[in-house]
């Protein structure tokens, strides 16, 4: 079940009417708790229990923690939880890349090989809640989170629908306080979180499912393809991929919003940023930061040498590529981050007291920045290595391709849809809708969403981030 | 309470409003070039024939009213078969034509086969799927899939609820089904995707070309295929013919299908005009009931090889479903002088 779909909206109907219904702050937890485990059940039944196993784990090891003093056991119980969700992570998810690529290594090597993949399906949104878990665990291990004794608790911060298969990541130390206090109606921002579902419903299904054929369609046979409808299919892809993984993460703020509780902003303006090292504090803010402080500073951070800090960076920016997904594709697309936020430290060091080189930056610091990022974004989509090079060789070198072509009016889109963007991130169409009547903008919300599904394709493309 | 209830109301009434004012869908396999067209020249016509791809390659209307004409009793005719428009697409699409009010239609040969419930993924995702959704339709499938009967009370047979859900027996992709169709019927009553008619109409995408690959060259709606089958294929056809006239008993259409060719018979009575169900000649068909159908209206059934073997030839023939151009002239002709005799006879008057 999708946010875009009908379906959704009669689901969330029913969870919003009987959560508010309620007035005992238990039974609503219970409450959406049922519904969350039915939301995930109406993907594949069979891995709730997955779920439920994974937050058993960790309430275990919550309280365990909570009860040992001694540092050895303590360790022994935090590597217990990272053992099973990470173990749980990678069985589904990497079991079978780990495999072939063993396999195809030591072929190269000329070594005989035998090897077996099993036919696992990957359990949507697997990597988003082992993520919500291990932060909690984590956290109590540190001090800054208390064990949580209410399963019930738990198991909703876990599995807590609206996040809970493409993010944002939440933490326990956001979400838990939450759940203790009663949450009161009058205190719902209802305008403003139906506003933010209007908007992330537009990102998604008009636009990032608008221009999700002619993606698909360039990525399938890139070969096929002029260097200029490269730069649609690729740019078009950077369109789809932002609207699609904001407009889920819009809808899930506004769902949580809705019914009362706050979820972490996952973007802000991302294709603005100014460098890489700024548009990984606007892209996908939840993971970003998430491995910020639980990878990237335990294996040291900034401390130590120069080297040892840039190890660092590359081991953060490797192991975020792969959390993506279970192919080489994505482990060089983190690759190339890596090295691009290298690139920037560097140059932010070589350059430092030079006036010129940040005048020149003042004007080049964008292009290069959206430039290095949509070409990342060619590993991120292209299907293998062999393709990603062909999509390259046009992209970068204006070279090679076949006689397909695209619309060049599409890429007068992609500047319409840029400058819609840029006048968004100027606040041009700040909240006046706050100051209209209650009837006036009831009646101007039904209009719009009514205008809106015109333009929503006639089927359903699933979110681009469940298969992480 | 009440903004939520304005809210609504602002919504639907747009979605109203929207509906009213857009034209016809713009829908790929020549449904919208053949509409239009017929909009334009609907009361040229009195003889009109709907179905699928075995009605759109293989009646021609020329050779038709060719037959007709020099038996005494001429007409015009106008091919309106879509590939893969089967029931309860065919129903709606019918009554859009009806709705246009040809006033001068006397006869509609409308393609007789059973209901279909299934479609392939690939189609799901199409605006073809999604066209004809209206409640009417949606429900008639909504009942076929539960077993409900076609009474104004529904009542789902138990034991294929309890199947459908627990997803056993045949009814594995059921609730998928159900859940499909009842998506397309909202996205159809709220104007999911329309705003591509109003692009397509002024980007202007239907060329001549275009309209003329799905209108004919003599623009009656009739498109030829001429190509024959391989031996290979022809082999294989032999063997499955053999083996469809070696089944025993007949194949009744199911209660959903004879109430969905049932109220389309009653449209097309409405505008005072007869329909006339039509069998063709295909294996898949063969075995289909051709009496005590319980359809309300003429049958005129050609799926029996034996008394029409040139027909079954696999020398006139592109597949188990389809006729060549020579086969499709020749069933045109025979379909052609059983209409003249069934007039002479008074039945069909």
């Amino acid at each position: 079940m999708s946010f875009v779909e009908f379906r959704f909206l009669w689901f969330f109907l029913v969870v919003f009417i009987v959560y508010w219904t309620m007035r005992n702050n238990t039974a609503r937890k219970v409450w959406l708790l049922l519904c969350s485990y039915s939301f995930y059940a109406a993907w594949n039944w069979k891995f709730t229990f997955l779920v439920l196993g994974s937050t058993t784990a960790d309430y275990i090891v919550g309280l365990m923690l909570g009860r040992c003093e001694s540092p050895a056991w303590r360790r022994f119980w935090i590597a217990t939880s990272v053992c099973v969700n990470l173990g749980v992570l990678v069985f589904f998810k990497y079991f079978n890349f780990f495999v072939s690529s063993a396999s195809e290594f030591l072929a190269w090597l000329g070594l005989p090989t035998s090897t077996s993949t099993l036919n696992l399906i990957l359990p949507v949104g697997i990597s988003f809640y082992t993520f919500h878990s291990m932060s909690y665990t984590i956290d109590v291990y540190r001090g800054r989170q208390r064990p949580v004794s209410n399963f019930v608790d738990l198991s909703l911060f876990v599995s807590f629908f609206p996040p809970l298969v493409a993010g944002p990541i939440v933490r326990a130390v956001y979400f838990l306080p939450q759940l203790v206090s009663v949450r009161k109606f009058s205190n719902v921002d209802v305008r403003g979180a139906v506003m933010l579902f209007l908007a992330g419903f537009i990102k998604k299904a008009c636009i990032a499912d608008g221009v999700a054929p002619t993606v698909d369609r360039y990525f399938a046979h890139p070969a096929d393809f002029t260097p200029t409808s490269a730069w649609i299919g690729v740019l078009f892809y950077a369109i789809q991929i932002y609207c699609d993984f904001s407009g889920y993460t819009d809808m899930a703020i506004a769902a949580a919003r809705l019914l009362g509780y706050q979820l972490p902003n996952n973007f802000q303006f991302p294709y603005f940023a100014r460098n890489v090292s700024d548009f990984w504090r606007r892209w996908h803010i939840s993971l970003s930061s998430w491995l910020r402080d639980y990878l990237y500073i335990p294996l040291g951070g900034n401390r130590g040498s120069r080297g040892f800090a840039y190890r660092n960076v590359m081991i953060t920016m490797l192991l975020g590529g792969l959390w993506h997904g279970a192919a080489w594709t994505f482990v060089i697309w983190g690759a190339l981050h890596g090295f691009a936020l290298l690139i920037h430290r560097e140059w932010i060091r070589l350059t430092d007291g030079f006036k010129w080189a940040i005048r020149a930056m003042r004007w080049l610091a964008w292009p290069i920045t959206i430039y290095a990022v949509c070409v990342a974004w060619v590993f991120f989509r292209a299907h293998d290595l062999g393709s990603a090079g062909t999509i390259l060789k046009q992209f970068v070198l204006f070279r090679g391709g076949g006689n397909e072509h695209f619309h060049r009016w599409l890429l007068l889109l992609v500047a319409a849809l840029a400058l819609i963007h840029w006048l968004n991130s100027r606040r041009w169409f700040a909240e006046s809708w706050r100051q209209w009547p209650a009837p006036a903008f009831a009646a101007a919300y039904g209009c719009t969403f009514a205008v809106v599904l015109l333009f929503v394709p006639p089927h359903y493309t699933p979110f681009i981030y469940f298969q992480f | 309470m009440t903004n939520s209830v304005i809210g609504v109301t602002a919504f639907l009434i747009t979605c109203i409003g929207l509906r009213a004012i857009l034209p016809f869908p713009e829908i790929d396999g020549g449904v919208s070039q053949k509409f239009r067209f017929f909009s334009a020249h609907k009361d040229e016509f009195d003889t009109l024939f709907i179905g699928s791809s075995r009605v759109y390659f293989q009646i021609s209307p020329e050779i038709f009213d060719r037959v007709t004409r020099e038996n005494g009793l001429p007409t015009r005719s106008f091919n309106f078969g879509i590939g893969g428009m089967y029931l309860p697409e065919t129903a709606y699409l019918l009554e859009q034509i009806l709705n246009l009010k040809p006033r001068n239609l006397r006869w509609v040969f409308i393609e007789y086969d059973e209901m279909q419930t299934k479609w392939s993924p690939e189609n799901q995702t199409s605006r073809r799927a999604l066209y004809w959704a209206d409640w009417k339709r949606v429900s008639l499938l909504l009942r076929k899939l539960t077993d409900a009967g076609t009474d104004p009370l529904w009542r789902p047979a138990p034991a294929k609820l309890r199947d459908i859900v627990l997803r056993q027996n045949d009814e594995k992709n059921t609730r998928s089904l159900l859940t499909f169709y009842a998506t397309q019927f909202e996205k159809k009553y709220t104007n999911v995707a329309r705003a591509a008619d109003v692009l397509n109409y002024f980007v202007g995408r239907d060329t001549n070309d275009r309209r003329a690959s799905y209108l004919g060259a003599a623009s009656d709606g009739y498109v030829t295929r001429p190509n024959r089958m391989s031996p290979d294929k022809a082999a294989a056809y032999e063997r499955g013919l053999a083996a469809a006239m070696a089944q025993a008993g007949t194949r009744a259409l199911s209660p959903y299908a004879v109430e969905g060719y049932r109220q389309c018979a009653e449209e097309v009575r409405n505008i005072g005009a007869r329909p006339i169900f039509l069998i063709t000649p295909s294996t898949t068909q063969i075995n289909a009931a051709t009496e005590s159908t319980g359809l309300p209206g003429i049958v005129m059934a050609f799926n029996n090889p034996r008394a029409y073997p040139n027909l079954y030839r696999s020398s006139v023939r592109r597949d188990e479903q389809h006729l060549t151009k020579s086969g499709s002239e020749e069933f045109t002709r025979i379909v052609a002088a059983n209409f003249v005799d069934l007039a002479r006879a008074g039945q069909i008057k």
